[in-house]
């Protein structure tokens, strides 16, 4: 087990955040570092605005970093799960992007 | 209301109290949308999965804040096990009271929040329209499941008025579950079953919420591959087919648990390969590679590597399998199965379910609970809707009712709910009222939820409750005399059992009772000629009956008990 990282972006709505957590917390996995902002510059995001044919706007987007220690076949359990939640728009580990439910080779976070 | 009747809802189940009045008065006045008045909430919950899981429609529910929305909570939970798209909404009290602890305040977001797919608070009552709009949309697409709308009590007061529009569609930029699969799975899909000489279709739950039955039977008539089902799965592909190779797992039919140990290819359909199917994993099907088809990216590879994935809904993911392999049909000999045909031909007739090969009948010795199930199965020309409970007679249920169609098994698969069966039954009869709906269940499991006989009453829902009475928890004593040293700790009553009989009578409904194999088809015959009666029949069977087959702890799926002293 290693300490990894995961990115992900989400609505910014009540109770999106102990989604999030939440789900760490029922299967067991410990999250080491937690890190949540609110998205203000979305230049980044461009390709992912495109993709979802829409448009950020200022105070809707949160950006959460999460370290936690996990092996693989869990990483990528973990990546689904997240994925899954209705409010989680991407969800990326250093290698692959969830896009909602598409999987991309590639970090767009 | 307006809402909910702009989304198509005919029928709510539902309990009333304080913070949901202002609905209740809504509900009063007006006459579109039907209100089944329960017993307990978690009898309003069970029935709208009923009507759900019969349908495929979702069902929907309505309770108040605090102590209601709890007592929804076991229901909603085996809704979500079990992915059956739901609506519950629970009044709360006013915004300005969140979070004093006010009288019948429960933060039911929070409670509900690791047994809901999603769930919503109101915050302005304008919101309703599009939140309501959003969560039938949640629970019925994907992989289904049940959601929450969290009303504080202002949000509905009369005079919180607002201009109505219904929305057209819901659209949820951070939501959008596969439902075409992309044609390269499909190929490689396709490759699999070209090369297989040992294949087994396992179809689970999902099979039946993406309606798949005809596009699973159309592929097959290709394939000719063995088909098994999970407990979930029951009907989705018909029993009497030759193909069809009965339920697998825990339970699960001889032939059913050899195939898949045996098979070189397994193709599971809307299915999660769940501890109750695969016994240990690491011993699971070791020769077999998995193509497996679903909705949800989470389910597959989660507990067996699956070589090849395919995502979207199985009924689009069927048809195209099925076209992709008619353009290759000169490379397919479907008569390179026929050794494995024989093979299965063999395992059938080694160790059928043991109740068919070893028929008695006499009054020398008590009712067996298989004979109960055949007996219903026989009567009601396996047409019935049959919901049941969680013990020895839902297993025997599943394994001797054979199924032919879809959403007629109703049971609680994945939490293995007590208390489902009747309520359940309730919410299958409103939807189909010409049908016969009939509840398996046991002694033990009818007490949890029979309360709901008073509201069986007031609709006028004459279903027929068939109450395996072992006089026991059957499942748990079966444990105890397997790996407790026979130790029957707290699985009795000691003979306090209600009379049943009349038990019923007191709720205004016939019970009939039954003692002596000689009496059994008589007396149930009579039973369902009461076409327009709820009737309990209560029936006394052999006690110290289990269920085999059964899986040995720790084994692979080959290792299973076949009667009290017998093990392969
Ligand atoms: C609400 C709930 N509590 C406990 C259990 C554990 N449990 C599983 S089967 C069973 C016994 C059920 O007894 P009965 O309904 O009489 O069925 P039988 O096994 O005797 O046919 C119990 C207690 C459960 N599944 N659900
Ligand atoms: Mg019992």
């Amino acid at each position: 087990m290693i300490k990894r990282k995961l990115i992900l972006i989400m609505e910014n709505k009540p109770g999106a955040l102990v989604r999030v957590v939440g789900l760490f917390h029922q299967r067991g996995y410990n999250i080491e570092t937690l890190h949540v902002d609110s998205v203000k510059d979305f230049s980044t995001y461009k390709d992912i605005e495109k993709k979802l044919e829409t448009k950020f706007e200022d105070n809707q987007i949160s950006r959460l970093t999460i370290e936690t220690m996990v092996s693989d076949d869990l990483m990528r359990q973990i990546l689904r799960q997240l994925n899954k939640l209705i409010d989680v728009i991407a969800v990326s580990n250093e290698e692959t992007t969830y896009l909602k439910g598409v999987l991309l080779d590639e970090n767009l976070l | 209301m307006q809402a909910l009747h702009d989304e198509g809802v005919e029928l709510i189940f539902g309990y009333p109290g304080g913070a949901a009045l202002h609905i209740y008065d809504a509900i009063f006045r007006q006459d579109k949308i039907d209100h089944i008045l329960v017993r307990h909430e978690q009898g309003a919950t069970h029935a709208a999965d009923g009507y759900s899981r019969a349908t495929g429609k979702p069902g929907v529910v309505l309770v108040t804040s605090g102590p209601g929305a709890t007592n929804a909570i076991t229901g909603i939970a085996t809704a979500f096990m079990d992915s059956i798209p739901m609506v519950v909404i629970s009044g709360q009290v006013a915004s300005h009271l969140i979070g004093t602890d006010a009288f019948q305040e429960t933060d039911m977001i929070g409670v509900s929040r690791p047994i809901v797919k999603h769930s919503y608070t109101v915050f302005n009552a304008e919101e309703i329209p599009k939140i309501i709009k959003e969560a039938f949309y949640v629970a019925t697409s994907g992989r289904p499941g049940p959601v929450v709308i969290d009303i504080p009590k202002d949000m509905t007061a009369p005079d919180n008025l607002f201009d109505y529009s219904y929305p057209e569609e819901a659209r949820i930029r951070s939501y959008n579950p596969p439902i075409e699969p992309e044609q390269n799975q499909i190929d490689r899909a396709v490759e699999a079953i070209l090369i297989s000489k040992k294949p087994v279709i396992y179809a689970g739950g999902g099979a039946i919420a993406s309606n798949a039955e005809k596009e699973l039977l159309e592929l097959n008539e290709i394939i000719d591959a063995p088909v098994t089902n999970t407990l979930m799965g029951l009907g989705i592909y018909p029993a009497s087919h030759d193909r069809f190779l009965g339920m697998l797992g825990m339970h699960g039919t001889y032939q059913a648990n050899m195939a898949m140990h045996n098979a070189d290819l397994i193709i599971a359909i809307g299915a999660r390969f769940d501890d109750r199917i695969t016994n240990k994993p690491s011993k699971f099907a070791p020769n077999a590679k998995v193509v497996h088809l679903d909705v949800d990216h989470s389910s597959v590879s989660k507990i067996i590597e699956a070589n090849v994935a395919v995502f979207g809904q199985v009924k689009n993911s069927l048809k195209l399998i099925k076209e992709t392999l008619e353009k290759k049909l000169d490379s397919y000999d479907p008569f390179v199965l026929q050794p494995w045909h024989d093979q299965i031909k063999e395992w059938k007739s080694l160790h059928g379910l043991n109740y068919e090969l070893y028929k008695d009948e006499s009054d020398d010795h008590p009712i067996l609970p298989q004979a109960v199930v055949q007996h219903v199965h026989e009567i009601t020309n396996g047409e019935a809707y049959v919901t049941s409970d969680v013990g020895q007679h839902q297993m025997f249920a599943a394994q001797y009712y054979h199924f032919d169609k879809p959403r007629r098994w109703i049971n609680s698969g994945g939490l293995g709910t007590m208390g489902f069966g009747l309520p359940a039954a309730m919410g299958v009869k409103l939807a189909f009222p010409k049908d016969e709906v009939v509840c398996i269940t046991g002694e033990g499991s009818i007490q949890m939820c029979i309360q709901e006989l008073s509201t069986c009453l007031q609709y006028n829902l004459p279903i027929k409750i068939i109450n395996i009475n072992n006089e026991a928890l059957g499942m748990v004593k079966q444990w105890q005399d397997m790996n407790y040293g026979g130790r029957h700790s707290e699985s009795t009553y000691q003979n306090s059992l209600p009379d049943f009989i009349k038990l019923a009578e007191s709720y205004g409904h016939v019970g009939i009772k039954i003692t002596k194999n000689s009496d059994l088809s008589e007396s149930l015959k009579k039973a369902f000629a009461m076409k327009d009666k709820l009737v309990f029949v209560d029936i006394y069977v052999d006690p110290s009956e289990h269920v085999y087959p059964m899986q040995v702890a720790n084994g692979s799926l080959e290792n299973m008990w076949l009667s009290k002293d017998e093990q392969t």
